[in-house]
């Protein structure tokens, strides 16, 4: 285990895997106390509408993906702030609509270069270093904003009706909180693939809720449990040589299971 | 009922109309409300009640006629106003401090970069104080019963150090000691604020209130300050119920002692009752402000 350490791909899958648990730990407090986790999970899979267009067009798939992701959170935000009861309906639509568009363009594409299976469940392993500057930026931004509208973003997600009475712009918030979801789940695309995202978003999250009593504990055990499963999904899988992202959602599953059971029995 | 031009009145509701879409919800509203006065907004539901609530909040803009909070348009006096919602029953999972909820008050006025100032977390530990709650200061919302979460919400809207007090339905879902505990609390309250509280509860008409305005679409207003001369009977024997207690306030004048007045129909008042029962009720316009 020591020597794979030495690869250069090694190394930047344990670094990705760390930054992109702390942004998954984060964001998914956000998405789970904001109910949005079946929001999330059409985001992860409309963005493989921006992965066919990138493939197509032949520019990064990262940026198109992230693109199309931040379009289609901020038309679910606009399309669901008036009527948030018909959210799901909207989100479906949006869910279905991104994925096949992402398939036709791959089918128009000429010749079948991309390993599209990466997408689906996950390429941590071919980490590049553009793709850590990426996480590593999104992650910053994500810990800038939490930290200057920490009590703005809690009123928002809390009381909604509340907070604008007191004047916070809850459409403003609304959206952002949206906007950083997008682009967190394209992070984790990288590292889990568009199929699993929803599950690293919320089994750090879940357990984090029961042992934090502020957003703000909450967001960072989840990171911290979240870089728990990661790295030990990725040891799991360099082992037994299995694919990594399903690895690593098993293991927090598993793991969720366990803390449950002693949990309940304290 | 005749208005009162008072020099101390808080509230200013003139010759108000509001529909949505074609639905006349409030039809010529007119109230004043004055200074400490303990102000109950019954009625029917769908009769408005809630409507009204927005648009003293500013929620709601008014369509015709005029509401001026201290003289001004509602969402240019926001900060006079303390706020308790209905359903604080909502959201019970999420984890956020009683402290946390309370600060919340503050939030949109000047406040530090990041974290909260030292003056604001005393400031909130005085309101909790105030409500009785200082000592779950550090609990989770979600540990607290319904009652405690209540007064966790006046607290936080007395952060603000409003004037006026608003709660929509304050005891909806508390248990019969924990309502009253309520209305003793908005009692002492009211010694130097405004109250004015939406409720279905009578007995808060009976025992706190000293004005009532009943609406179903138009607002009857009445001053119950001298609740043995309102509430009389005519004889020994007689005493009311519930039902004929919402009839004399809804109408414009006492049935029993005026038979000339034709009273207003018991079918609204009886879904009143019917009502009564459910504890927790939203109405679509409410979800849709649920963010």
């Amino acid at each position: 285990m020591i020597e794979a350490l030495s690869f250069e791909f090694i190394q930047h899958a344990l670094i990705a895997g760390i930054l992109v648990s702390f942004a998954a730990g984060i964001i998914g407090s956000l998405i789970v106390v904001n109910r949005m986790v079946f929001l999330a999970g059409g985001m992860a899979h409309a963005s493989y509408g921006g992965i066919g267009m990138a493939v197509y067009f032949g520019f990064p798939i990262f940026l198109g993906a992230s693109l199309f992701a931040v379009a289609a959170a901020i038309l679910i935000a606009s399309l669901t702030m008036q009527t948030r009861h018909r959210m799901d309906t909207f989100i479906g639509l949006i869910w279905a609509v991104g994925m096949a568009i992402g398939v036709i363009f791959i089918d128009l594409t000429p010749g079948y270069n991309v390993d599209m299976m990466s997408y689906l469940f996950g390429s941590i392993l071919a980490v590049s270093t553009e793709d850590i500057y990426f996480m590593a930026a999104l992650l910053a931004v994500i810990i800038f904003v939490i930290t200057f509208w920490y009590r703005d973003i809690l009123a928002v997600s809390y009381d909604s009706e509340y907070a604008k009475l007191r004047g916070v712009n809850v459409k403003l918030f609304y959206t952002l909180i949206l906007i950083l979801s997008a682009l967190t789940v394209v992070i984790a695309i990288k590292v889990v693939g568009l199929i699993l995202v929803i599950a690293m978003l919320t089994i750090p999250v879940y357990i984090a809720e029961k042992l934090s009593r502020s957003l703000l504990s909450m967001m960072i055990i989840s990171g911290f449990v979240a870089t728990l499963f990661t790295l030990t999904g990725l040891w799991f899988s360099y082992t037994y040589n299995l694919t990594s992202g399903a690895s690593i959602i098993l293991i927090s599953a598993a793991s969720l299971g366990l803390f449950l059971l002693l949990y309940k029995g304290k | 009922m005749p208005l009162q031009e008072n020099s101390h009145s808080v509230i200013e509701i003139k010759a108000l109309s509001f529909a949505y879409d074609r639905d006349m919800i409030l039809e010529n509203i007119n109230l004043s409300v004055q200074e400490r006065d303990f102000l109950a907004i019954i009625g029917p539901n769908g009769g408005g009640k809630s409507t009204l609530l927005k648009l003293i909040l500013g929620l709601e803009k008014a369509k015709q006629g005029s509401i001026k909070v201290f003289g001004k348009n509602p969402s240019k006096n926001l900060s006079l106003i303390g706020y308790v919602p209905q359903n604080t029953n909502v959201n019970t999972d999420f984890p956020i401090k009683v402290i946390e909820v309370v600060l919340m008050g503050h939030v949109g006025e000047k406040t530090p970069l990041f974290g909260y100032g030292k003056d604001e977390i005393a400031c909130a530990m005085g309101t909790l104080s105030q409500v009785g709650m200082q000592e779950f200061a550090q609990k989770k919302i979600g540990s607290l019963s319904g009652g405690q979460r209540q007064r966790v919400m006046i607290a936080r809207a007395l952060c603000a150090h409003p004037k006026i007090l608003i709660l929509d339905e304050p005891t909806s879902s508390i248990d019969i000691t924990g309502q009253k505990e309520i209305y003793e609390l908005l009692k002492l309250l009211n010694q130097n604020i405004t109250v004015i509280v939406v409720s279905h509860d009578i007995s808060v008409i009976l025992e706190y209130a000293d004005k009532a305005a009943h609406i179903n679409k138009r607002l009857s207003y009445h001053d119950i300050s001298d609740k043995k001369s309102t509430f009389h009977t005519h004889g020994d024997e007689e005493h009311f119920c519930e039902i004929e207690l919402l009839q004399m306030l809804g109408s414009e004048s006492c049935n029993t002692c005026d038979p000339s007045t034709p009273s207003t129909s018991s079918g609204t008042e009886v879904t009143e009752q019917d009502s009564v029962a459910e504890p927790v009720e939203i109405d679509e316009a409410q979800w849709r402000e649920i963010k």
